[in-house]
């Protein structure tokens, strides 16, 4: 049988197995073993373990359980809605104003964590209920929440930029100065999308009413401000250190957990409850990603051992005569058509290793590619009639909020999203410039 | 179902969820040896060798160690366009058919990881560093989370067999 053959093989039948419904990991682990032991016979055995200690020198994973549990911590523990509460005072005047909190609410949580989980949690319970209560429209709203949140994963610390330089062999920090411009860039496109939806439609989001404003009064709205700079004193703190080189990414992510910890202590929120909360959620998001990432670098080493790539390249430029701009749109393309009907944490891992060699031979910058990566990740996130944060926010909003609300809700935003991909295909410079002109350490 | 697999589900899960406690609080340890090796060589100026190759170790203790517990969570994604709309009777059909598979895969990690701790024991592997430490230990860790990980999974099958035939497990 042909190599390229065996390979159009294994990715059905990962397919099919991921159709089954059986734990991600299990499912793609499965296929990676088969394959190595059928192809390779015995002597394959220890590739799925290899892939396991490859796993185990790649010293910016650290970064990852240092965030989900950063993130877990400033949500279990309240100061994420402390954070929510000030950007509801300081920007509810304006029209339309609650929205654009949230948009910036979402940018700081984003800054925080590393993955859209949180900020979906956060705005769906939290900011959701409110903006309903004051008459906001519903469906701009839960488009607000969801496209939000999404910035998690592009504004660093970015979980999926992690993986994306495991399996690119890309510096991690580099990456995530690159989804910073490209981020604010989107939710500054978000904002003002709101912001003229409101002018010309002033009964999509009403300003908080006088009455309102007046029940605040000065003291508290500086006292908020208080409690919200904290968190936000997280951001700079990490921030400094890592850009300074005074501390190193990984270190940098310690730093973060432990200040997170040291804040909710320091506000006297740490019940037996939240830590016990904080721990397992951090443990058992950690663990999945783990595994997943574990089976998915067995599945990958396969897959190129076949030369799936270079059959990919021989296809897509010889037989083809396709020009790199051209197979670069195509893959986008058939990345957000996968996001529509693949499982995103299977599709964002299956898709790198595939793309990845493939863009990096064409002459692209594989950190600018991270960057688009991470972009249309997040389309695909958005886009029915399968995406994740679709469901979370079905699970997590008020009941008169149905499905068709959501999916109605993301169109602009979508729309939004794919031009601001367009933007930074066409100007590069808009995720390369700060990594170029910032040192950073390993 | 039968008594002996009630126990066995009884006594894998307890031990798995104990061990899983435990593991989760690792995350200190990292976090507080991160912390310490940047305190020493920033204000010292002592730069600790061993600072990354633990916490590495650490971290793959961490999942794999708390990979079992984690099973029993239920956080493991799942793609569930389909399965999400199946009856329960429906879902434990598929769930224990593709166990096997799971567990295939499991075993198969764990032979590599037996051989490759017995190499690394018999050759006195180290890891090519300043710290240079010996590989076996915390190989042999991984490889026994591994064997772990295949207990839960058994005990996972069972509770799906349960599921499917519509029976009590607890």
């Amino acid at each position: 049988m042909s190599y390229e053959l065996m390979a159009v093989l294994m990715f059905t039948s990962m397919i099919l197995m991921l159709m089954t419904g059986q734990r991600v990991f299990g499912a793609i682990g499965f296929v990676a073993s088969v394959f190595a032991l059928s192809l390779w016979g015995n002597g394959a055995v220890e590739m799925p373990f290899s892939s396991a200690i490859t796993l185990l020198n790649w010293y910016p994973m650290l970064t990852l359980p240092m965030f989900v549990y950063m993130g877990y911590m400033l949500s279990e523990s309240g100061i994420a809605s402390d954070l929510y509460r000030m950007f509801h005072v300081w920007s509810g005047p304006m029209a339309g104003g609650l929205a654009i909190g949230t948009i910036l609410l979402m940018v700081a949580i984003s800054a925080m964590n590393g993955l859209s989980v949180a900020g979906m949690a956060i705005g769906a319970t939290i900011a959701l209920p409110e903006l309903l209560r004051r008459n906001y429209d519903k469906v701009m709203v839960t488009g607000v929440i969801q496209a939000g949140s999404s910035l998690g994963i592009l504004i660093p610390p970015s979980v999926v930029l992690v993986l994306y330089g495991m399996i690119a062999r890309q510096p991690v920090g580099q990456l995530w100065l690159a989804g910073v411009f490209p981020g604010l860039m989107m939710a500054g496109m978000f904002i003002v999308y709101i912001w003229i939806r409101c002018k010309l439609q002033p009964h999509m989001g009403p300003p908080l009413s006088l009455e309102e404003r007046q029940q605040i009064s000065t003291g508290e709205k500086f006292r908020l401000l208080k409690a919200g700079l904290m968190p936000l004193g997280v951001i700079l703190t990490m921030t400094v250190l890592f850009m300074s080189g005074a501390t190193s990414l990984v270190e940098s992510s310690a730093v973060g957990a432990a200040l997170a910890t040291g804040i909710a202590g320091y506000k006297r929120r740490i019940t037996r409850e939240v830590m016990r909360a904080t721990l397992t959620k951090s443990l058992g998001v950690s663990c999945m990603f783990m595994w997943v990432i574990l089976a998915a670098l067995a599945f990958g080493a396969v897959f190129d051992g076949l030369g799936a790539v270079k059959a990919i390249e021989i296809l897509f430029l010889d037989k083809w005569g396709l020009s790199p701009w051209e197979v670069l749109l195509l893959m986008q393309l058939t990345y957000i058509l996968m996001g529509m009907f693949l499982d995103d944490t299977a599709m964002l891992i299956i898709v790198a290793p595939l793309y990845v060699p493939l863009i990096i031979a064409l002459g692209f910058n594989p950190i600018w590619y991270g960057v688009l990566y991470t972009i249309t990740c997040q389309i695909a996130y958005l886009t029915p009639p399968f995406g994740y944060n679709l469901f979370l926010m079905r699970a997590m909003a008020p009941p008169e909020i149905t499905l068709v609300d959501i999916y109605k809700s993301v169109v602009p935003f979508v729309i939004i999203m794919i031009t601001a991909l367009v933007i930074i295909m066409m100007f590069p410079q808009i995720a390369l410039w700060l990594p170029e002109h910032v040192y950073v350490g390993k | 179902m039968p008594k002996v697999i009630k126990a066995y589900v009884r006594y894998v899960d307890a031990l798995n969820r104990r061990l899983g406690i435990a593991v989760m609080y690792l995350i200190f340890v990292m976090m507080g040896l991160l912390l310490f090796a940047s305190l020493t060589r920033y204000v010292l100026h002592i730069p600790l060798v061993w600072v990354i190759e633990m916490s590495q170790f650490l971290m793959a203790a961490y999942y794999i160690l708390g990979g079992p517990y984690s099973m029993q969570l239920g956080s493991h994604v799942r793609m569930d366009v389909l399965y999400e709309r199946w009856r329960p009777k429906t879902q434990g059909f598929w769930d224990s058919l593709t166990a096997m598979v799971m567990i295939f895969y499991l075993v198969v990690l764990f032979r590599g990881g037996f051989a490759s701790t017995v190499y690394s024991l018999e050759y006195g592997q180290r890891n090519y560093s300043a710290w240079a430490p010996l590989m076996w230990p915390i190989k042999a860790i991984m490889t026994a989370g591994i064997g772990l990980m295949i207990l839960q999974t058994i005990s996972i099958f069972f509770k799906d067999l349960a599921k499917f035939m519509e029976r009590d497990i607890a």
